[in-house]
């Protein structure tokens, strides 16, 4: 498993399931209560350097499809991505770590300029 | 019921196609799982059908082109789009109330009965669209949601005005903006919330709504229980979900999602050179005339002397379309389509055309909608950096056997 290049996974506990296949949006006469419980889901990103940064910080704030459902994007583009998160959406992100990601994001996802 | 939700275990794992198939080829790939291979990256989340994943934290769900067949949008299959991780997942009716506040006479507390007894109910049927739907079409290609057209739906709400209710909080002179605000929040104190605002005069638009019901039934909570704005013929940025929070503001509102995020470019095509850089911006606000060829799919075969029904829809920003043409001859002669029933300005209205094809080939369809203020849809692209109002005039590759 570990070789393979896995994309996307979404797991999502069978008793997850079973809880939500009785939920409808109209069974408010029973209770005032009305929940849902959400899948959990998992994301494994293509190996290389700055997976672990990329994996923890990222992941505080979004799931990381935001990552892997883009298209091929060029090393500006992941750039203003990274510093827009950082400057603009608030994320926690020291500077150098920045770099790391911004790097990471440019060669495993990027368009090769 | 519908389908059975398809079971999982923690071991278990429900992949895009392209994984299913390169683990199938190591012999890896679960028996359950081969099912998922078909309908590729689907996934069924609470309340909803099988749909498109695009983000799982926050949610964010596409609605497969199928579903599109159908006038009304079904609730579980309709699209879902949060912005913040930290969405609502429980709601208790007897604690959740609708604060009105701000700029106002009275300070409103309302609950769900107040919004179902003391407002006029009011049905209206409305295209719900994301501003970004289509924006994996963007060339250059933009970051972002990368949605398919399935960022839309068309739904009947039913719900209180919106302009009754900040006319029993009274609205006080001087006035600008009124902003709304939901039970999201955001994953850390330095994530902005999302919350909106329109301008005082477009928030006393009586075709406002405040929504407690799509289609009949209770809001989903993935859209938006227990109460959402409505705000028909205007993008979904603005239909707040879970709503909580309405404020009016004698200041203009300042906050991010407004001021700094979901703006277009400030001209007629909302449009740039394509990867060019915004000048002047605006919010996004109406949306503008889309029309699709939702039957044949793209790449169908059919038979040379045997009527193909075309079939599809259209809408505008709350118009109302006048004429929908077809062509199948990728744009050289037009005909016009049949337009089915129309359930009012902001439903899309669903169109049929008849086509014989005479002669063996590829044939390139093409549908054009114009809404009723002659607003029709472009031939080429316009591109804007956020990937917003994609419109353009649509195609379908057919080959005739």
């Amino acid at each position: 498993m570990k070789n393979l290049l896995i994309v996307a996974a979404f797991v999502m506990l069978a008793s997850t399931s079973g809880n939500v296949q009785g939920q409808s949006g109209s069974d408010q006469g029973k209770s005032s209560v009305h929940s849902i419980t959400m899948p959990v889901t998992e994301v494994t990103l293509k190996p290389g350097p700055g997976l672990d940064k990329v994996s923890s910080l990222c992941n505080i704030c979004h799931s990381l499809e935001y990552i892997t459902m883009q298209p091929a994007l060029p090393r500006a583009t992941w750039s203003a991505e990274v510093n827009k998160m950082v400057k603009v959406m608030g994320a926690l992100i020291n500077e150098e770590d920045a770099k790391i990601i911004t790097e990471y994001l440019s060669a495993e996802y990027g368009t090769g300029k | 019921m519908g389908d059975p939700i398809i079971k999982f275990t923690r071991r278990d794992f429900l992949k895009t196609a392209g994984i299913v198939a390169g683990m199938a080829t190591l012999g890896e790939i679960p028996g359950e799982l081969l099912a998922a291979v078909d309908r590729k990256n689907l996934v069924r989340f609470p309340e909803k059908t099988d749909m498109i994943l695009l983000t799982s934290r926050p949610p964010q769900l596409e609605t497969p082109m199928q579903y599109f067949r159908e006038l009304i949008t079904p609730n579980d299959a309709l699209f879902v789009r949060w912005h913040i991780s930290q969405v609502p997942t429980s709601v208790d009716l007897k604690e959740w109330r609708l604060k009105v506040s701000g700029h106002t006479d009275n300070v409103l507390q309302l609950s769900m009965d107040d919004l179902k007894t003391k407002y006029e109910k009011v049905t209206m049927t409305a295209v719900i669209q994301c501003s970004g739907n289509s924006r994996s079409y963007f060339e250059p290609p933009v970051a972002g949601g990368e949605w398919q057209n399935g960022a839309m739906g068309n739904v009947t709400w039913t719900g209180a005005r919106l302009k009754d209710i900040l006319g029993e909080a009274g609205v006080k002179p001087g006035a600008v903006d009124v902003s709304f605000n939901g039970l999201d929040i955001p994953p850390l104190p330095s994530v902005p919330d999302l919350v909106k605002s329109l301008p005082v005069d477009k928030a006393l638009d009586a075709d406002i709504l405040v929504a407690y019901e799509m289609n009949g039934q209770s809001l989903l909570m993935l859209n938006g229980f227990p109460a959402r704005l409505i705000v028909p013929g205007w993008f979904a940025t603005y239909w707040v979900k879970a709503l909580s929070d309405i404020t009016v503001l004698s200041e203009p509102f300042e906050g991010f999602w407004v001021k700094t995020a979901y703006r277009i470019p400030d001209n007629p095509c909302a449009c740039v050179a394509p990867g060019g850089k915004v000048e002047k911006s605006i919010p996004i606000n109406r949306m503008n005339t889309r029309s699709f060829i939702i039957d044949p799919e793209e790449g169908t075969s059919v038979k040379a002397n045997k009527a193909v029904a075309l079939k599809g829809i259209a809408f505008s920003g709350g118009y109302g379309i006048r004429d929908v043409l077809v062509s199948i001859d990728n744009g050289k002669t037009w005909n016009e389509t049949q337009l089915g029933k129309n359930l009012g300005k902001y439903s899309w209205i669903q169109w049929t055309y008849s086509w014989l094809p005479k002669k063996k080939g590829k044939y390139t369809l093409m549908v054009r909608a114009t809404d009723n203020n002659g607003e029709s849809q472009p031939f080429d692209p316009r591109w804007n950096p956020a990937g917003y109002m994609r419109n353009i005039v649509e195609k379908v590759t057919v080959n005739v056997l």
